[in-house]
Parts: structure tokens; C-alpha cells; sequence
């Protein structure tokens, strides 16, 4: 009996630093939700000249969809390699360990390629084009990861059915696996999104400005961005938390209700595809 | 594998490639991470080259980091950096790994999902918003509980740190505990193994690597961090007076580079050293991931588990 009160003594000590953890997300929450109202909500749709967020949520968006736009593709085509072509173990190896290095980079580190080679060495200049190639490279090695998973969840009788009934490999994959992945791989783009929707370091060179005359014209322009805005108003300007509550508190909504969407939807299709279940 | 047999390989599938335009595609997109790694090493060193040959290890041992006397000295910085990292791993790890343990083998089956989470959402927080909270709300806290003037300290960089690596300890660690094989157990269970028994003999032995990997991967996360950091660490150019006193202002630096590459001139010293430290780290992250990749590789279980 001893023994088992000893247990259970461990397990309680053990539960403690999870609790700590449950108790510092319910404290982040509080904080932000105490903000709540405070905030002007109709601030929302004024532009960021009137003292509104506007342009910021936008600018923010527009840098979301470019880079999503070019991770995504690259992204799912290198993770389809990975798992259906790859022929040599050798390299497999190689290519695998540059993703997991790229995920590794410091997002500083990023920023300062993304000012060298896109805004100098390209000629992009601070600019949204140059903001979403860098982002790019931050999205890129989840989106592979994530993709990668979930194509290798789907079993592989699938694509040997269409193969069997004379399709092309590609044909193959794009026809059973793909769409059998899909769920995960969106769930992966997600998570990609919600990663670098936040993102303030690699966009701090490369694409943003405090403050401009409207949305950008151009992909040649810079642009506002929320984490940007935040970001600076508190170091370089000094502004009281209150003025900024509200940018901080939209930006941690979307990057939130994104990363929540990836995880129910990744929780909603493990159930609704039961050979996903088997792993 | 020997260099001979790793080009004989490359040359067949190069002749594959020729022949399948698809395949061409695909592969050209999954080596993308390499060029890419490859162009940020070339480019961020090259720009940092000047500091280099100028200042040589001074950019790492100088005792002054002072812009407008044109001295450039990391020591600073990076005894900065290594406390505050240090102080952020001392509290996340042991919180962390027994959070995984705990996670996986004495919670609730039905609990471990919501709890994974909501620790997963703690890890997409982005870190303008950690430091915002660690500004308005962690750093007057710390400076009313010790008397200071101002709250932003090494001690507060620490705290805000520890909070942001966690899910990444958690996380990966967890990942290695749940890879152990379900035989092990059984087989354990079968012999009269309590439940603590079996985490003691079977699964920590097996996951050991996988937690090693997993603190290897987050002081990777932590030593890069940048926005948080700058925002709580006070942002003084000095090591503190005595050096293990946490209670001082730091200037980390990843946060010397976000604050100072806005105003130096390209091409200038200061410039340069800014990527000089730059390539530091990104030397600093891509050997500590490489670690952390080979330890999980080598591990007895955890073969198959991504980072």
C-alpha cells in the first residue's frame, strides 16, 4: 500500500509543472481578455492616418495570402517528392535535414537574408513581394512536414489500386492519395499561416513601414502589418499599453482562431477517415 | 555512405529527371530548402565579412559594444544572450519534460488531446504578443517584487523565454515518449511493473535521447529569439555587475540586430557586424539542430519521429 501512496505522491509532483503550464495560458488569456473592453472596435474598419487599424489588418492579410501563395505549392510538391519519389535514401536524408535546419533558423536570421538578397541583391527594395518571399522561408518547412505526414498516412493499397488499373504514377498520386491527404494538408498550410501571421523579426527589414498613405498600390510597396505595428509603437515610441491593447488583441485573435481551426480540423478528419486512425 | 556511391546516385537520378518532367518539378521543389539554406549561409556571411576580417574574434570577445565610438566588441552581447537563455532553460526544462511525462502516460486518455492543445496554441502565440505581456504586465510585476526602477532584466527575458520554449520541449519530448514501443510496456505490465516502474525502467531509458533532442531544440528556439526578448531584456550593452546577477538589464543579441540594423549605413562596420553576429547564430542553430537531428536519428526508438 505504501508503494502506491509513494506513486501517487510522483504523479501529483509530476502534475504540478502541467498544471503551471494550463495556469499560464489561462493567464496570457485573462490578460488579453481583460483588455477587451477597452478596446474601440470601430477602429477596426478606420484607416491607420485617423488612428484606426485598417491598412494594418489588411497589409497583414495581403502578406499572408502572397507568401501562402508560394509556400504552398513549393511546400506540397516538395513534401509529395519526399514521400512518393524519392529514390535514394542518401538524399532523402540530405533534403530532410535542410528542413528540419531551415525550421531552425532564427526568424532574425531570416529577416537579415531577406534584406540582402531579396531587397538588395534582387532589387525588390522594402517591399510586399520582398515581405512574402520571406515569409515564404519561414512557412515552407511546416508546410512540408505537415503535408509529408498526412500523405503518409493515406495507405499505399490506394495509389497501388490506380496504378493497377494503368494509371500514371503522377496520375496515380494526384487522383487517390492527394485528395485522401487533403484535409492534412490544409491543416498543414493552416498551421504554416498561423506561424507567420504573427511573425514581427523576418518582415522588420524586408517589407514593413509604421506608417504610409493607404494600402500599398503595388507588390513593390511597402506595407503596414499589425505585429509590425505593435512591435515598434512599444520599443521605439514608448506608446502606453493601453493604446496598443487593441492591436495586440486583434492580432492574437487571428493567429488564435487560426491555429484552433487547424487543430479541430486536423482532430475532425482523424475521426471521419478511420484508416488515418492506424498509424 | 562514401562520396563515390552518393554521386553515382545523384547521377542516375539526375538521368531519371531528364526523362520524367514531373518528377523534375517535384524534385526541384523538395531541393529548394537546401538552395535556400545554402544562399542564407552565403549571403548573411558574405555581408558580415568585413566585420570578420576587421574585427576578428573581437566581434565575440570585445569587451565594448559602443556605436558611436565605432566599437564593436560582442562579449556583451553574447554572455547576454547565454544568461538569458540559460535562465530560460533552467525553468523550462525540468517543467517541460515532466509535463510530457505527465501528458503521456498519467493523464486521462480523453484529457491528453484538449491539454495538447491548448499547449499547442501556447506555442502559436506569436512573439510580439509575448512581449507585449511580458512588457506591460510581467516587467512591472518584476520590479515591484524587487524594488527596481526598471522591470525589464535578464530575470524577466528569462521568464517570457521559458514560457515561449516550452511548448517546443513539451512537444517534442512528448513525441518521443509516445514512439516507445506499447510492447515494452506490456511486457513490463506483465511482470508486476507499476505504473511508475514502467516510466522509470522502460520509458524514460528509451526516450532519454528524444528529451536530450528536445532541450537541443530549444535552446535553438531560444538563443534566436528576437522580439520578445528585445522587448523585456532592458537593452544595456553590459555584462552585469556581479556577472550572475539577474536583477540587470541585458542587450541580447538578436535584439542588437533588430534595434541597430534600421540606422547603420549599408556597408558600413557596423553594418557588417551586425551580420557578422548574424551568421554567428545562424552558425550557432544550424549545429545545435544537426545535433538534435542525429540524436533523435541514433536514438533506440525514435527513429521515426519528426522534429
Amino acid at each position: 500500500m505504501s508503494g502506491q501512496t509513494g506513486e501517487r505522491v510522483i504523479f501529483a509532483i509530476l502534475g504540478v509543472p502541467m498544471l503551471i503550464c494550463m495556469l499560464i495560458f489561462s493567464w496570457i488569456l485573462s490578460l488579453l481578455l481583460t483588455g477587451i473592453g477597452s478596446v474601440r472596435w470601430e477602429l477596426l474598419t478606420v484607416s491607420a492616418l485617423q488612428g484606426g487599424m485598417f491598412e494594418m489588418i489588411v497589409g497583414t492579410i495581403y502578406l499572408l495570402l502572397g507568401a501562402t501563395a508560394i509556400a504552398g505549392p513549393v511546400g506540397i510538391l516538395a513534401a509529395i517528392y519526399l514521400v512518393e519519389y524519392a529514390p535514394s535514401r542518401g538524399l532523402t536524408r540530405i533534403i530532410d535535414q535542410a528542413i528540419n535546419n531551415l525550421a531552425g533558423v532564427p526568424s532574425i536570421v531570416i529577416g537579415l537574408f531577406g534584406y540582402t538578397f531579396f531587397c538588395r541583391h534582387l532589387r525588390l527594395g522594402v517591399s510586399l513581394t520582398a515581405g512574402w518571399l520571406t515569409l515564404a522561408l519561414m512557412m515552407l518547412p511546416i508546410i512540408i512536414r505537415g503535408s509529408e505526414e498526412a500523405l503518409r498516412m493515406v495507405p499505399a493499397s490506394f495509389k497501388e489500386a490506380a496504378l493497377a488499373l494503368g494509371a500514371t504514377r503522377w496520375k496515380a498520386i494526384s487522383s487517390t492519395t492527394l485528395p485522401a491527404a487533403a484535409p492534412g494538408v490544409v491543416t498543414s498550410v493552416i498551421l504554416g499561416i498561423a506561424r507567420v501571421a504573427g511573425e514581427t523579426a523576418a518582415i522588420l527589414f524586408t517589407s514593413c513601414v509604421l506608417i504610409t498613405r493607404g494600402l500599398p498600390r503595388s507588390p513593390l510597396e511597402p506595407v503596414m502589418a499589425l505585429s509590425y505595428n505593435l512591435f515598434v509603437k512599444i520599443v521605439a515610441l514608448g506608446t502606453p499599453a493601453q493604446k496598443v491593447f487593441g492591436v495586440a488583441l486583434v492580432l492574437f485573435m487571428i493567429v488564435t482562431s487560426l491555429s484552433l481551426s487547424a487543430i479541430l480540423l486536423r482532430i475532425h478528419y482523424r475521426k471521419g477517415q478511420p484508416w488515418l486512425m492506424i498509424r | 555512405m562514401n562520396l563515390e556511391s552518393f554521386l553515382k546516385s545523384l547521377h542516375k537520378l539526375f538521368m531519371r529527371l531528364k526523362s520524367q518532367p514531373v518528377e523534375f518539378i517535384l524534385f526541384f521543389c523538395a531541393s529548394f530548402s537546401i538552395v535556400i539554406l545554402l544562399l542564407m549561409f552565403l549571403f548573411v556571411v558574405k555581408e558580415g565579412s568585413l566585420a570578420f576580417v576587421r574585427l576578428g574574434v573581437q566581434l565575440i570577445f570585445g569587451q565594448r559594444w559602443e556605436t558611436n565610438s565605432d566599437l564593436y566588441g560582442g562579449f556583451p552581447l553574447v554572455y547576454g544572450s547565454l544568461m538569458v537563455v540559460s535562465g530560460a532553460l533552467v525553468i523550462s526544462v525540468p517543467l517541460g519534460i515532466c509535463t510530457s511525462i505527465f501528458i503521456a502516460e498519467v493523464l486521462p486518455f480523453q484529457l491528453r488531446d484538449p491539454v495538447k492543445s491548448i499547449i499547442e496554441l501556447l506555442a502559436s502565440i506569436p512573439s510580439v504578443i509575448y512581449g507585449f505581456i511580458g512588457a506591460t504586465f510581467l516587467a512591472p510585476l518584476i520590479a515591484s517584487i524587487f524594488e527596481l526602477h526598471s522591470g525589464a532584466t535578464a530575470l524577466t527575458a528569462s521568464l517570457i523565454l521559458a514560457i515561449m520554449v516550452l511548448p517546443t520541449i513539451v512537444g517534442v519530448s512528448g513525441e518521443t515518449i509516445s514512439a516507445v514501443p506499447r510492447d515494452y510496456k506490456e511486457a513490463a505490465l506483465a511482470l508486476g511493473a507499476s505504473k511508475w516502474q514502467i516510466i522509470r525502467n522502460v520509458v524514460l531509458p528509451f526516450s532519454k535521447s528524444g528529451m536530450l533532442a528536445s532541450v537541443m531544440l530549444g535552446f535553438g528556439r531560444a538563443i534566436g529569439e528576437t522580439v520578445a526578448v528585445l522587448m523585456v531584456a532592458g537593452n544595456v550593452a553590459m555584462v552585469p555587475t556581479p556577472p550572475w546577477n539577474y536583477l540587470a538589464p541585458v542587450y541580447p543579441v538578436t535584439a542588437v540586430i533588430a534595434m541597430q540594423m534600421g540606422e547603420a549605413a549599408v556597408g558600413s562596420l557596423e553594418y557588417s557586424a551586425l551580420f557578422g553576429l548574424g551568421s554567428i547564430l545562424f552558425i550557432i542553430t544550424f549545429v545545435v539542430n544537426t545535433i538534435a537531428d542525429v540524436i533523435v536519428r541514433r536514438g533506440p526508438v525514435t527513429r521515426g519521429v519528426q522534429l
